[in-house]
């Protein structure tokens, strides 16, 4: 087994504590395959108890550990130690949320403008003669908030609904056609689509490729066709 | 209404589901947990929505357990469920010698299994091996690990119940022999602080027997960790499990575009596992290849373990012979230490029941009669966590 050892110089923050945030390393050795998330844990159990992370389900559904590797928003997860290629492998919470401590951050601001009531299902083969028939899956964004991170309108206007409440509207448009009016409309207001600045740092950090991107410019063309 | 006793629950796995329990019969709610929600066993599974037919060759009453409890969670948390079905296949002669004896004990246990030509299930499901002999329809489901039970806490917390991640219990509080409390440190700023509360629940799953060992109690748990190895792709439509008692690699459970290899278990004394045991993941993608052949070509996208918390209450040491039914304990009559109650055992599937027995059992030593209402109330959308806090 090919083993070396890797140092992560991680973001800690503790209200009143540790406070102003400082980065503090730690090394471990990274076996073939293990993931940043791995080395979290491995650091949390055998170096530092204290360190404050989120994490589930450890295979890229629950959405919950995405933070910032080495300046890109990613699922720690999914993140093989030895693929990042760098001696140090720098971690920070993301971007545009409230800090909980160290990596982790409240999801508060991301589900803002997602409702709680829109489906979380999608039928598997749309457009089908009987969709009721049709084999009903998950939706494919995991709710990580990774594109929520990285899209720069988001910083300059933290009241921008941002990449995933459209997204997520997008998609209730799609399965949901009698809302489709009242949805475009929320898409179309004062704090929604008109600040996406096509940027497309939301599409190329998904890690599921959702492409927000994509489905914020078909909310775009479908606004055009209405009258102001 | 004024709120009943204070119950603080150690641990947000099941015990979420044991929050909504009792915020509904009108108890005052505290959990603590000492990472985020569902980062130890509960949220870490392969999403299995067992039909019960699983257990029936070995562990009938899980099985009965399991069927009703996945009715009951496709009524209260149905956006959290993808309902497509389950085969039980057989691909030699061993299998087929296990079929009449399931499908027998299918009807027993009220799980509608159908038996159907193999032709009629390469039909559904054509990546199926070809090798196939037999196939068995299933009422088998898949669950969003991390949603569905996020809607236990949505719920509770919308009814009072208040959820503390990254708070973890470091000593149990005694008055005597009786536990009033615990002491516990926040995490999120290492303060440390008590919380006294009437009664304290030990939902630490895997973890339960360091909080039983803080007030002196052993505890019948054995933890066993197991591997699941997800690959990019979804392989089939339906859950796939190899027609066998339960055993090493038998299911590939279909989830969004993944499929999930599972599993291999094992005995530990430590619930902390971090690595993978080597030999673990070739042997789970050979045996899974048998059901599904081109899993043979695929790259895993992604290797973890989990640790299950057995209820060790037989001699049986093949961790998947032991039962996956679950125990209530009262520690004041099992140990002479009034004030706590542990959970252990169980599985996700049977979260729901296992949080109506421990709250049945609270009810009693509270002296309260409330009947339990989790069956019919649907939950709220896990998505109202994280509003109006």
């Amino acid at each position: 087994m090919t083993a070396c050892t890797v140092e992560l110089s991680i973001f800690r923050f503790k209200p009143g504590r540790i406070d102003p945030p400082r980065f503090e390393s730690f090394r471990v050795e990274a076996e073939k395959g293990m993931t940043v998330l791995d080395a979290l844990e491995r650091i949390r159990l055998t170096q530092d108890g204290s360190l404050v992370y989120r994490r589930s389900c450890h295979h890229s559904s629950c959405g919950t550990c995405a933070c910032r590797i080495n300046g890109i928003e990613r699922l720690t997860c999914r993140t093989r130690l030895l693929d990042l290629g760098t001696e140090t492998v720098r971690l920070e919470p993301l971007r545009g949320f409230e800090r909980i401590g160290d990596l982790a951050v409240r999801m508060e601001a991301f589900y803002r403008d997602i409702e709680p009531g829109w489906s979380y299902l999608t039928p598997s083969a749309p457009g089908e003669a009987d969709p009721g028939a049709a084999p009903l899956r998950f939706e494919a964004c995991i709710e990580c908030g990774c594109c929520v991170s990285a899209c720069p309108a988001t910083r300059l206007r933290p009241d921008f609904m941002g990449p995933a409440a459209l997204a997520a509207m997008h998609n209730e448009i799609s399965k949901n056609p009698p809302a489709a009016d009242g949805l475009l409309r929320t898409a179309g207001n004062e704090r929604g689509e008109r600040w996406c600045e096509r940027a497309l740092a939301c599409s190329r950090v998904c890690p599921t490729g959702v492409h927000p991107a994509r489905r914020i410019a078909d909310l775009r063309r479908e606004l055009k066709k209405r009258p102001a | 209404m004024p709120a009943f006793e204070h119950i603080l629950i150690i641990g947000g796995g099941v015990g979420g589901a044991l929050a909504h329990d009792l915020a509904l019969r009108g108890f005052k709610v505290t959990l603590v947990e000492k990472g985020e929600l569902l980062s130890g066993t509960s949220g870490r599974h392969h999403g299995l929505l067992h039909s019960g037919a699983r257990y029936v060759l070995h562990d009938p009453g899980a099985a009965v357990e399991c069927w009703q409890e996945n009715r009951v969670l496709q009524r209260i948390a149905a956006q959290a469920i993808e309902p497509n079905g389950g085969l039980f296949v057989a691909l030699d002669e061993r299998d087929l010698s296990f079929r009449e004896a399931f499908l027998d004990r299918c009807r027993s246990a009220g799980i509608p299994a159908r038996p159907i030509p193999t032709s009629q299930a390469i039909g559904m499901e054509p990546a199926l091996s070809p090798a196939l002999q037999a196939a068995v329809m299933v009422p088998d489901a898949v669950m969003d690990a991390w949603r569905l039970p996020m809607h236990f806490f949505a719920t509770a917390r919308a009814n009072g119940a208040a959820i503390r991640n990254f708070t973890e219990v470091t000593a149990l509080r005694m008055t005597g022999r009786a536990v009033a409390g615990v002491g516990v440190t926040d995490h999120r700023t290492e303060a440390t602080g008590t919380i006294s509360a009437d009664l304290v629940v030990n939902a630490a799953g895997p973890w339960a027997g360091r909080i039983a060992a803080m007030a002196g109690i052993r505890i019948p748990l054995q933890p066993s960790p197991g591997v699941m190895v997800s690959v990019q792709g979804r392989l089939t439509q339906r859950v796939i499990n190899r027609l066998q008692p339960a055993g090493e690699g038998d299911i590939i459970v279909p989830q969004r575009g993944l499929s999930i290899l599972g599993t291999t278990a094992w005995l530990a004394d430590d619930p902390d596992t971090v690595s993978v045991p080597p030999g673990h993941v070739p042997r789970l993608f050979d045996l899974c290849r048998a059901l599904v052949p081109a899993i043979g070509g695929l790259q895993p996208h992604a290797v973890w373990s989990a640790c299950r918390p057995l209820l060790q209450n037989g001699e049986a040491v093949d961790p998947y012979r032991v039962s996956r039914s679950f125990g209530c304990f009262d520690h004041g009559q099992r140990d002479g230490v009034e004030g706590l109650v542990t959970v252990i055992g169980g599985k996700a599937t049977t979260m729901r029941a296992m949080a109506e027995k421990t709250a049945d059992l609270i009810c009693r030593k509270t002296g309260r009669q409330i009947p339990c209402r989790t069956r019919d109330t649907v939950l709220l959308p896990y998505r109202n966590f994280w509003r109006n806090t």
